[in-house]
């Protein structure tokens, strides 16, 4: 409940600001209060199973579930916020933004992380959609921050398509509201524990409709393919910070809001054999979509969002699943993924400031010229992919071990073929950045090729390689500590964490 | 008046297929001003059925808020932003009316053999009206296919709202108060925020004609 | 006995009404545009003088050419005589077909366009295809409509039809019915060569398409393609009112009188429709010829999503 307060106070506070150090204080500040209070709020989760206030009607609901994707929001939009400090200092300095724009940032930007944190706190159905369509406007002009051709563009492509997704969204809720018409009254409609509890007596042909609507309406909000189209425009032009949580946390808000469904529809249909085949058809397209532009890309920002699609798509798997280890492994999945991937977008902001361009043919030399970032960056593509010591490998590993399990060899032996391409993907088209290719090539270069007109500073001497050094402190802080962060979960899994997230998969799957 | 929501369904749909053979952007904003018109006639009417049958005024504050911002507000905005982007005539759509219409009706029969195998839908009265209004649902999508201009996928957008109240004010006679209040403020935000973007599409492309959106690719 | 007087009395009353209509919608529009017009007689003047005059007949031209006015005209009245003006009195044993009567309309108008093309004049030749291609395109809704009445009503004749609509206390007031009614006012529109369609007033070449094919003829013969056209006009508006606008289940008295009664409330309404027509004329601009298709895609696409409420409704 503090949570929003606190928020609702911390927009118009960035309106009074003025001062740029001020801004970033209070903003680092509000984020570290919110963080705390999360965290009090997961004791409590952890002591009594659920939290629930019984102001402004009861809507205010907390579970293992929604606690830990809260605590990713709180997390990833902490670690945004110490980032967006050294971050837009740097476009500042360059030029790119205008001082008078950096508080519409963070009044954004908080805006932003409060329908997220509304989207993941309420129980009633119709409100969660509610606040899943206002993320959407909240980060409509964050994605268009820069406002040139290719920001709107982006703009109005991640508005439209996912203004319509969530429409068709709403068209599932008013479905599943019709399964259970007759059944509650009051404040009890579409709440989705009582739904939940109930699951037994809703109208079966109809929740199947609802599902699939909301499936295809949350689905588009959360990157699956067919409906992916927005994802790579969005992520790839919006600032850096904004690109993290977009793909950290925004994707897995919706995915919450497919969770539940799921869970509903599975209780009253007494198997996952429905949703199942959808959501595992559904996760597999995501990964081949995502597999194949992958192999292609020219521009690693959007290499980075194709990746979130192909996570998207494993974690849609996963559910689709349904067993009790492939729940557990999606959870895990998902924290997993939200951590490195924003750890990436942090680091590509670093070198999309230092190098000014997003192609990935004209960045060489990153482990010499940002020593850290390259570091960060190389080790984090491991991850992202699914190699050994980081943590997404043990949830990838734990969802295959799922499908063998459940005797689903062909579409185990698809899903790992898939995972193969894609790390092949990233590994052929990313690692040539890492080392400097021949002098000569360097050289040829002309500066006339480079027209990409997106964000960061455009270099002087673009023939030349930037000079060394990391671009500032806070970018380099926040993508280490993710990288710490990644790498002891790949091993080691503190044990309250881990209760958190069997309670979580419980309350899923309901053993 | 018991089939007062069968007809106002069909005349509803039918405003959808008379937009869909509008040619101007000013022709199509007045149809959605009609049609916004005839849902809040049948919210109206609902509404003095609710507060006659169990004194609840909900349903006709609904109806009050969308003659306000569907049939007065939203069109004069639309109406304003039209009228500051320059103006050209331009064919807006891909393909010729009859074509349009003819897919459209497909739509509508696709919608009846779909929806009318869900049993719990089918039973009762309510049916073809539900099944009017989620027809609708999928003209407006395909309204903002067939499209070309920024402001037309707008009236799309719209018409997707439209059709998603009247479904659920047919089947389950409206979601509950404040889910509805919640999708009218977001719904005047979206539409606001996409006129803001439309302005600036017309400033960088000096057009709002989205096909010239095509940097982003792959 | 009763037939004879059925026949008889729809005859007389279709002849008698129909030029009626076409002063009524001419006299409206003339007020609309704040003149004072011709008069409400004016056609019978116009076919009583043409039938007195000789009829020129192009040498070239061969037998279609002549034999065209009566089939047009023939046809038009055999339809006519399908349409029961007053439902109260009912033929024995033939109860007219409604497909058969939109194929005896048809019939007039092939014979229309053949006579279009006989003489070798242009006009005549441009009308007729013009003709022709409206018809093929308002083909599908006029079916479609009729056919949706026919299941609705489970008999295809007119009368069956009719009476299934007094049954009914107000048919106007289920959606199928509107969306019928709303595509057969189109059909009228274009049947009948209204104005979104084709201009009944002009003479100007390139927007001709009804004129352009009686182009050549004059007298008699004249006279019978203009009455033939408006008995056409006046067996659609029957269609439509005595359908959609039943009033003789109200009619609580007998015999001969009953017959009046319902004779008269028929000849108000066929002025009521008459007027909604001449506003409609008042109100549009002549569409180009290629927006045509629109408009029969409009009323197709009526008549079909009525028959789809009915489906749905499974009434």
């Amino acid at each position: 409940m503090l949570l929003w307060i606190l928020l609702i106070i911390a927009v118009p506070t960035f309106a009074l600001l003025k001062d740029r150090k001020a801004l970033h204080t209070v903003s680092v500040g509000i984020s570290v209060l919110l963080l705390l209070i999360a965290g009090f709020e997961t004791r409590n989760v952890i002591l009594n199973g659920t939290v629930e206030y019984d102001a402004l009607g009861g809507i205010f609901f907390l579970d293992a579930l929604s606690i830990i994707i809260l605590d990713l929001v709180l997390i990833i939009g902490l670690m945004a916020a110490v980032f967006s400090t050294g971050y837009l200092n740097e476009e500042l300095r360059h030029g790119k933004i205008e001082p008078g724009r950096l508080k519409l940032y963070y009044i954004l930007m908080y805006t932003f992380m409060f329908t997220m944190v509304f989207a993941l706190t309420v129980r009633n159905m119709g409100i969660m959609w509610i606040a899943i369509e206002a993320t959407t406007l909240a980060s409509a002009f964050l994605v268009g921050f820069y406002n040139d051709k290719r920001a709107i563009e982006a703009t109005w492509k991640y508005v439209i398509i996912c203004s319509v997704g969530i429409a068709i969204a709403m068209l599932g809720i008013i479905f599943l509201h019709l399964s259970s018409v007759g059944l509650f009254k009051g404040p009890q409609l579409l709440d989705w524990t009582v739904l939940y509890g109930n699951a037994a007596a809703l109208k079966s042909p109809v929740l199947r409709l609802a599902f699939i609507f909301i499936l295809i309406g949350f689905g588009t909000k959360a990157g699956l393919a067919p409906m992916h189209t927005w994802l790579p425009d969005a992520h790839s032009q919006a600032p850096s910070p904004i690109s993290a949580l977009l793909s950290g946390v925004l994707l897995n808000s919706a995915m919450y809001a497919i969770i539940r469904t799921v869970s509903i529809v599975n209780k009253n249909l007494g198997s996952s054999l429905f949703t199942g085949r959808i959501l595992m058809a559904i996760g597999l397209l995501s990964i081949a979509t995502a597999a194949v532009f992958i192999i292609t890309q020219k521009d690693y920002k959007r290499l980075l969002a194709y990746s979130s699609i192909e996570h998207m798509g494993i974690i849609a798997f996963a559910i689709g699943i349904f067993s009790p280890a492939a729940v557990f492994a999606a959870i895990f999945h998902m924290i997993n993924h939200s951590f490195t991937k924003s750890m990436l977008f942090f680091t590509s902001g670093n070198i999309l400031q230092k190098y000014g361009t997003r192609e990935i043919s004209k960045v060489q030399g990153l482990l010499k010229i940002l020593p850290v970032s390259g570091t960060v960056f190389f080790l984090g593509l491991f991850a992202i992919a699914g190699t050994p010591p980081f943590s997404v490998f043990a949830s990838e590993f734990n969802i295959i071990a799922a499908v063998f399990e459940r005797g689903n060899f062909l579409l185990g032996a698809l899903f790992t073929l898939l995972l193969a391409i894609v790390f092949a993907g990233i590994a052929l088209t990313l690692f040539g950045i890492f080392y400097l290719k021949g002098n000569q090539e360097v050289h040829k270069q002309d500066s006339a090729q480079i027209t990409d007109k997106g964000e960061g500073s455009p270099m002087p001497d673009i023939g030349a390689l930037p000079e060394k050094g990391e671009m500032s402190k806070s970018g380099v802080a926040v993508i280490v500590v993710l990288l710490a962060v990644i790498a002891i979960m790949g091993v080691y899994m503190p044990s309250p964490l881990k209760d958190l997230i069997i309670s979580a998969q419980q309350i899923i799957t309901g053993v | 008046m018991e089939g007062y929501n069968e007809i106002l369904s069909v005349l509803i749909l039918l405003t959808s297929f008379v937009l869909m053979a509008n040619k101007r952007v000013k022709s199509y904003i007045r149809t959605f001003r009609l049609q916004s018109a005839l849902i809040a006639l049948t919210a109206g009417i609902m509404g003095i059925r609710s507060v006659i049958n169990e004194g609840s005024y909900d349903v006709l504050v609904i109806c009050i808020i969308i003659v306000v911002l569907k049939v007065i507000y939203i069109p004069n905005l639309l109406h304003k932003t039209f009228a500051s982007v320059e103006y050209k005539v331009e064919k807006d759509f891909y393909f010729n009316i009859p074509l349009l219409i003819l897919i459209c009706c497909g739509l509508v029969v696709f919608t009846y053999f779909s929806i009318s195998r869900v049993a719990g839908i089918s039973e009762g009265e309510i049916n073809s009206a539900v099944v009017n209004s989620v027809s609708l649902v999928l003209i407006g999508l395909f309204f903002m296919i067939c499209r070309k201009k920024a402001i037309g996928q707008i009236v799309g957008f719209l018409v997707i709202e439209n059709g998603l109240f009247v479904t659920a004010m047919f089947s389950t006679n409206g979601m509950p108060f404040i889910v509805d209040m919640g999708i009218f403020i977001d719904i005047i935000t979206a539409v606001l925020i996409m006129g803001i973007i439309v302005f600036k599409i017309n400033d960088e492309f000096d057009s709002i004609d989205i096909n010239k959106l095509k940097n982003l690719r792959g | 006995m009763s037939n004879i007087l059925y026949f008889m009395m729809q005859f007389i009353t279709i002849l008698l009404i129909a030029p009626l209509v076409n002063g009524i919608i001419g006299k409206v529009k003339a007020l609309t545009q704040k003149r004072r017009g011709a008069p409400l007689l004016q056609m019978y003047f116009d076919l009583y003088k043409q039938c007195r005059k000789s009829a020129v007949v192009s040498e070239t031209s061969s037998w279609i050419f002549k034999a065209a006015p009566y089939i047009v005209f023939s046809s038009a009245a055999a339809a006519a005589l399908l349409v029961p003006a007053t439902t109260l009195l009912a033929p024995e044993g033939f109860a007219g077909d409604i497909i058969l009567m939109v194929y005896l309309l048809a019939l007039g108008r092939f014979f229309m366009t053949l006579a279009g093309l006989d003489t070798g004049s242009t006009f005549g030749g441009m009308g007729s295809s013009r003709e022709a291609m409206i018809s093929s395109l308002m083909e599908p809704s006029i079916l479609v409509s009729v056919f949706t009445l026919g299941l609705v009503a489970g008999t295809t004749s007119v009368f069956g039809i009719m009476h299934a609509m007094n049954r009914l206390a107000v048919p106007l007031a289920q959606p199928v019915f509107i969306l019928i009614a709303l595509s057969i006012l189109i059909i009228i529109i274009a049947e009948t060569s209204r104005i979104p369609v084709d201009d009944p007033a002009t003479h100007l070449e390139l927007t001709m398409v009804h004129e352009a094919m009686i182009l050549e003829y004059s007298g008699r013969h004249l006279a019978l393609m203009e009455l033939g056209a408006s008995i056409k006009q006046l067996v659609f508006i029957t269609l439509l009112v005595n359908i959609f606008l039943p009033l003789d289940q109200f009619i609580t008295l007998t015999g001969v009188a009953a017959i009046a009664v319902s004779l008269l409330l028929y000849l108000i309404k066929v002025v009521f429709v008459a007027v909604i027509i001449a506003i409609i004329e008042v109100g549009t601009v002549k569409f180009r010829f290629f927006s045509v298709p629109n408009l029969a895609a409009l009323s197709f696409i009526l008549a079909f999503i009525g028959f789809l409420q009915y489906f749905v409704l499974g009434r």
